[in-house]
């Protein structure tokens, strides 16, 4: 909202400059964005009177004027079709700058110099309303009114030389949407009391209640409803201290009697409405909720289906108002308006609030409302407004007000105790300081009782209801920064978090093996989420349909950035993510929220070569045995030896080649080369290992006992075999462990070879065996014993041919 | 004999320079250690001393021998080694063989940095779902129902009831239901708002919370731990300011800034202009978040507070667009 400071200095008295109020202010909890000085862009414009208006001698469009600035005279060259003789107008002098270009709507300012038009001299600048910044018409130049004195500055026919202030509030204070509000927080800080001027109503004979009848059909939604009305007005423009005043907070002067209510409003904080009593059938105001189905057109033209529950204001036959939002077409003043009905309410704000939104409407009546008015300044802002209305519209006050409000919300009495206020901020205040505080913000203390108070709060004040209400108060004036300052803490380190350090050592490890940690949006479109085939979370509002869903795997947003990175050039990516993945899951699985299962992953990509480009010629091409190789690194450091791969021959899945990784006997993840089709969805050409597992399956390891190291030394023997090339590896492993006795302490698999002078379907394996034993050096005889036994075991069992043994 | 034999020595020590090839060694070899060499002459002579000097000066003459020796084999080493073709000269100018370096996400390590400092005051790590349910996310935070408070946080709703996790807030909530107080803990994590994807804004950012709970803690405690927090990260000049705001869920509640650490103040286009940026926000636990969670608000006050974690490593690093840190442009990843 938008302060005027002429405005405030209305309600209270200081001589605090702009810029500390802001400050100062701000530092109270009341943000003031920016200070603005109005008369700033005006220097160099006056008021000029057209004296003579003449045909440009050579362009048929423009014309050559006289115009009188009290001084002297000017000649200037005009374009608009409108100037005319006896007109006052804004002239831009030479040296001013001019804040908007009709020809360049979006450019800089620019200013004016003295200048020769197709050949005549033009001293100055005749302003449009667009070219002064001041509104959208530009189609000719500003007329002001009559009694407009020539060589008076732009800036005092304007009451320029003001400064404003864009406020800021939080939600709990919708008091200080109003000049009042801001003067009452002036006044806390100042000590000088914050008053607003007293309405003076002169009633006509006529009663109210002979023109119009109110009946509130819903008193939960509507807690009060007060009418006022006014006879015989005269529409018309708002004098220019009212229209200066109203333009200066960034509000559109309509006409006299919309001016007033919305001049009132920021005045005193409370929306009005005003009807004309004409277009009210049968003179009756109805407050009901909507009816389903009825639509409905607000005051800006714009049509609505009400939502089911809305409140209205109705008249004898059908809805006139959206309570507290907007008003109506069908009975909105109009020019032809003599009788007039104001309207002051107070709504119930979750009702308000509802609304709103349901209509997508945020109008100044509702921003109050929805946050809640002061039910009790009803019938000020009434009366203010009926007394303005008779001054500036003319017409006769009618007698008395209609005020519906059958049960009084009552200003609460709240408690708050001295040492409670102390216990909360560290302070040391005395129960005078804590009563000074308060009642600088205008609560009354009714009782004290030893340590305990209590005080009367006003109903503008409706974020207040609790003693650690009144605590804040009392720590906002006396201020954050006289708060002292603990530097000592009891820390007790009973509860374990286990969260984190785990996430935090496999981070660790994963940059130890040269992969980089990405984070990527957690939201995607469903075609991405649905890839793995689980069943993804929707986004009920989603921004677009591209962030539609959850990610139901860290795949797809990892797959995105590989194709972005290599887009840019950068073809050697290892790349890796630990976050979070949801899907819609129906199973038994412990669940947070609804149906919704929630689980911890890392995935690791990697493509292209395996280590930067070097001269000797040693890098290659990355592939499965470099991603499935960091795998068992990463089991190895977490003690996870109760894990195996199983290959898996067919899948539906992201991958080909995949292996699933078991861990103690549960799935754990996947890791496998990119399938084309998926390359493809993501515009990738290169070849793309991934590996994704749960975060929580990685945390079973148990750390590993100590073991001591053994005295004697371990032996080599290398043994080859010829073998059906379909035979696992793993599988020929196996056996060599089961038949090598506990002699055999490793086994190395270092060479496989498949050709010549190979049979086809043959392939050749080769292992090193470690033999050793923790209590003796072996004889060359339990050497050969353990061999043999290995090579016996493998001839056997896979029909393997020793090649050889060394 | 004595001054003899340390005649010798410093004739040999002398004439061993002069050995430059392998045929004047072998001459030098011939000359002192050969069977009738200078050695073995000064050796011949020992028979005729008498009985008492002869093992003292035997000694002495096994010393000088083995001297001797070791200057020649010294000599023949060196001229074996300078015999040997040199080896071609290494260019040692050619780059090392490097590896790939893994990096840790600047979010990370920003997160790391502020989990470090939490951690050293005594505050536990805690973590909790994304997904949440709106008694959590906001309720139980004393957000009403249709309640303004609301708007200032776009949500993303799942369902009626499911939403994505506005703020780290609903984590203090959780760990109140399952922990007893006394408890000091910070939560970091992802937090999801409707926002329209900008320089400035992005749809999903990371917070960190924190949470402090016991008899007798005070604004005053809140003021203290995060100026301690604010010098250790910020550097211990840093002035800062407490200003009132309104959380539902705190009370009072302030907003912390710090001078700007680019200008100090005077303004600067990072502060736009203002000397102070906003980087905290913090207050003292509303008592019906206490009562929410079963803590007694008349026993227990607790201080809560939270940061955004991409708005301080953007301020700390000069970042001027947020999306930076999701598109994971390695090029990007590798100044980090």
């Amino acid at each position: 909202m938008r302060i005027l400071e002429r405005w405030l200095k209305k309600y209270v008295r200081y001589a605090i400059p702009a810029d500390q109020l802001a400050e100062r202010l701000t530092m109270l909890g009341l943000e003031f964005e920016s200070v603005e000085r109005l008369d700033e862009k005006y220097h160099g414009f006056i008021v000029g009177e057209v004296k003579t208006v003449s045909r440009h001698p050579h362009a048929d469009r423009l014309t050559v004027c006289d115009v009188s600035t009290g001084k002297g005279t000017l000649q200037i060259v005009c374009g608009a079709p409108n100037v005319a003789v006896g007109q006052k107008v804004v002239v831009g002098l030479v040296g001013a700058t001019i804040p908007k270009n009709q020809h360049d709507p979006d450019g800089p300012p620019f200013v004016l110099t003295e200048t020769a038009i197709r050949g005549i001299a033009s001293e100055g600048m005749i302003c449009s309303e667009f070219e002064l910044g001041m509104g959208k018409d530009a189609a000719g130049i500003m007329v002001l009114d009559a009694d407009a004195r020539p060589g008076q500055s732009l800036a005092s026919y304007f009451d320029l030389d003001d400064v404003a202030f864009d406020i800021e509030i939080t939600p709990n204070r919708p008091d200080w949407l109003s000049h009042i509000g801001v003067a009452r927080e002036i006044a806390a800080l100042t000590g000088k009391p914050a008053q607003l001027p007293t309405p003076k109503v002169r009633e006509g004979r006529e009663s109210i209640r002979s023109r119009l009848s109110v009946t509130v059909l819903d008193a939960k939604a509507c807690p009060r409803f007060a009418a006022r009305m006014v006879s015989g007005v005269r529409v018309g423009p708002s004098p220019r201290w009212l229209q200066n005043a109203l333009r200066n907070a960034g509000l559109r002067p309509r006409n006299n009697i919309v001016d007033i209510t919305n001049y009132v409003m920021y005045e005193c904080g409370h929306p009005l409405h005003a009807f004309d009593h004409a277009l009210l059938r049968g003179h009756r105001i109805i407050v009901r909720r909507a009816k389903t189905g009825t639509w409905f057109t607000t005051l800006d033209g714009k049509d609505h289906e009400l939502p089911a529950g809305a409140v209205m204001v109705c008249d004898g036959e059908r809805e006139v108002s959206v309570a507290g939002i907007m008003g109506g077409a069908n009975s909105e003043i109009g020019d032809s308006t003599t009788d007039v009905v104001l309207e002051a309410a107070y709504w119930n704000p979750s009702d308000i609030r509802k609304t709103a939104k349901a209509l997508g409407i945020s109008s100044d009546a509702s921003q109050r409302f929805e946050r809640g008015a002061d039910p009790n300044g009803v019938r000020y802002a009434l009366d203010r407004a009926a007394a303005l209305v008779h001054e500036l519209a003319g017409g006769t006050i009618l007698r008395g007000t209609i005020d519906v409000y059958p049960k009084r919300i009552r200003e609460r009495l709240v408690p708050i105790r001295v040492s409670r206020t102390n216990a909360v901020l560290g302070t040391d205040l005395s129960k005078g300081e804590v009563t000074k505080a308060l009642t600088s913000l205008g609560m009354q203390r009714v009782s004290a009782e030893g340590d305990r108070l209590r005080f009367c709060v006003p109903t503008f004040r409706v974020d207040i209801g609790r003693e650690i209400d009144l605590i804040e108060e009392v720590a906002r004036i006396h201020g954050y920064d006289a708060i002292k300052t603990t530097t000592t803490a009891t820390v007790n380190f009973v509860h374990q978090f286990p969260a984190s350090s785990f996430g935090d050592a496999l981070r660790s490890f994963l940059i130890g093996q040269g992969y980089q940690e990405a984070i990527t949006n957690s939201m995607q479109t469903e075609i991405r989420s649905s890839l793995g085939g689980a069943t993804p979370v929707r986004i009920l509002n989603p921004q677009n349909q591209e962030m539609g869903t959850l990610r139901t795997g860290l795949v797809p947003g990892l797959m995105e950035t590989v194709a972005r990175n290599l887009n840019l050039g950068s073809n050697d990516l290892r790349l890796f993510e630990l976050g979070h993945v949801f899907r819609v899951d129906e199973s038994s699985a412990p669940k947070l929220v609804e149906n919704f299962l929630e689980e911890e992953r890392v995935c690791l990509v990697l493509t292209g070569l395996v280590g930067p480009v070097h001269w000797s010629g040693t890098s290659r091409k990355a592939d499965l045995f470099d991603l499935k190789g960091d795998v068992q690194d990463l089991l190895a450091k977490f003690g996870l030896d109760k894990s195996r791969f199983i290959s898996y021959s067919t899948t539906n899945g992201l991958t080909d080649d995949t292996l699933a990784l078991e861990i103690q006997g549960s799935y754990a993840g996947y890791l496998g080369k990119v399938r084309k089709e998926i390359l493809r969805q993501f515009g990738v050409e290169e070849v793309v290992y991934v590996v994704e597992l749960s975060v929580a399956a990685l945390q079973q390891g148990t750390p590993r006992p100590f073991v001591p190291l053994p005295r004697y030394p371990k032996v080599r023997r290398d043994v080859a075999f010829t073998i059906d090339a379909n035979v696992p590896a793993e599988r020929i492993e196996e056996t060599i462990r089961a038949t090598g006795g506990e002699l055999l302490q490793g086994v190395i698999l270092f060479d496989v070879y498949e050709g010549n002078p190979l049979p086809p379907g043959k392939k050749s394996v080769a292992f090193s065996l470690e033999l050793m034993s923790l209590e003796k050096t072996l004889t060359e005889e339990e050497i050969e014993a353990a061999v043999s036994r290995v090579v016996a075991g493998v001839q056997t069992t896979h029909g393997a041919a020793l090649r050889g043994t060394q | 004999m004595q001054s003899e034999i340390a005649a010798l020595r410093e004739r040999a020590e002398q004439e061993i320079r002069a050995a430059a090839d392998p045929r004047l060694l072998e001459e030098f070899r011939v000359r002192y250690l050969a069977r009738k060499g200078l050695v073995a002459l000064l050796f011949d002579r020992l028979k005729s001393l008498p009985p008492d000097e002869k093992p003292r000066v035997g000694k002495m003459l096994n010393e000088l021998r083995a001297f001797i020796q070791h200057l020649h084999d010294d000599r023949a080493a060196a001229l074996a080694a300078a015999r040997e073709t040199p080896p071609a000269a290494i260019d040692l100018t050619l780059p090392g063989r490097r590896r790939f370096r893994g990096t840790k996400h600047p979010l990370t390590q920003t997160l790391d940095e502020i989990k470090s400092i939490f951690v050293a005051m005594g505050f536990g790590i805690a973590d909790g779902p994304e997904i949440e349910d709106d008694y959590h996310n906001f309720e139980a935070l004393n957000f009403p129902p249709d309640h303004p408070a609301r708007d200032t946080q776009d949500t993303f709703f799942l369902s009626k009831n499911a939403l994505l996790r506005t703020h780290t807030s609903p984590v203090q909530i959780r760990v109140m239901e399952s922990t007893p107080p006394p408890l000091r803990v910070i939560m970091p994590g992802k937090v999801y708002r409707n926002e329209a994807i900008s320089a400035r804004s992005y749809c999903l950012f990371h917070q960190v919370e924190g949470l402090s709970v016991d008899k007798g803690v005070t604004f005053s405690d809140l003021k203290g731990t995060l100026i301690a927090f604010i010098h250790q990260y910020y550097g211990s000049s840093t002035r800062y300011k407490f200003r009132p705001t309104f959380f539902p869920f705190t009370e009072p509640s302030a907003d912390i800034y710090i001078s700007c650490f680019i200008c100090g103040g005077k303004g600067c286009r990072l502060c736009k202009q203002i000397g102070w940026l906003e980087i905290l926000g913090c207050g003292m636990v509303d008592p019906n978040v206490f009562r929410a969670v079963g803590y007694d608000p008349e026993v227990y006050t607790g201080y809560a507070f939270g940061m955004g974690i991409e708005r301080i490593a953007l301020l700390r690093h000069g970042i001027d667009d947020i999306r930076l840190f999701f598109e994971n442009d390695v090029r990007f990843l590798n100044q980090f």
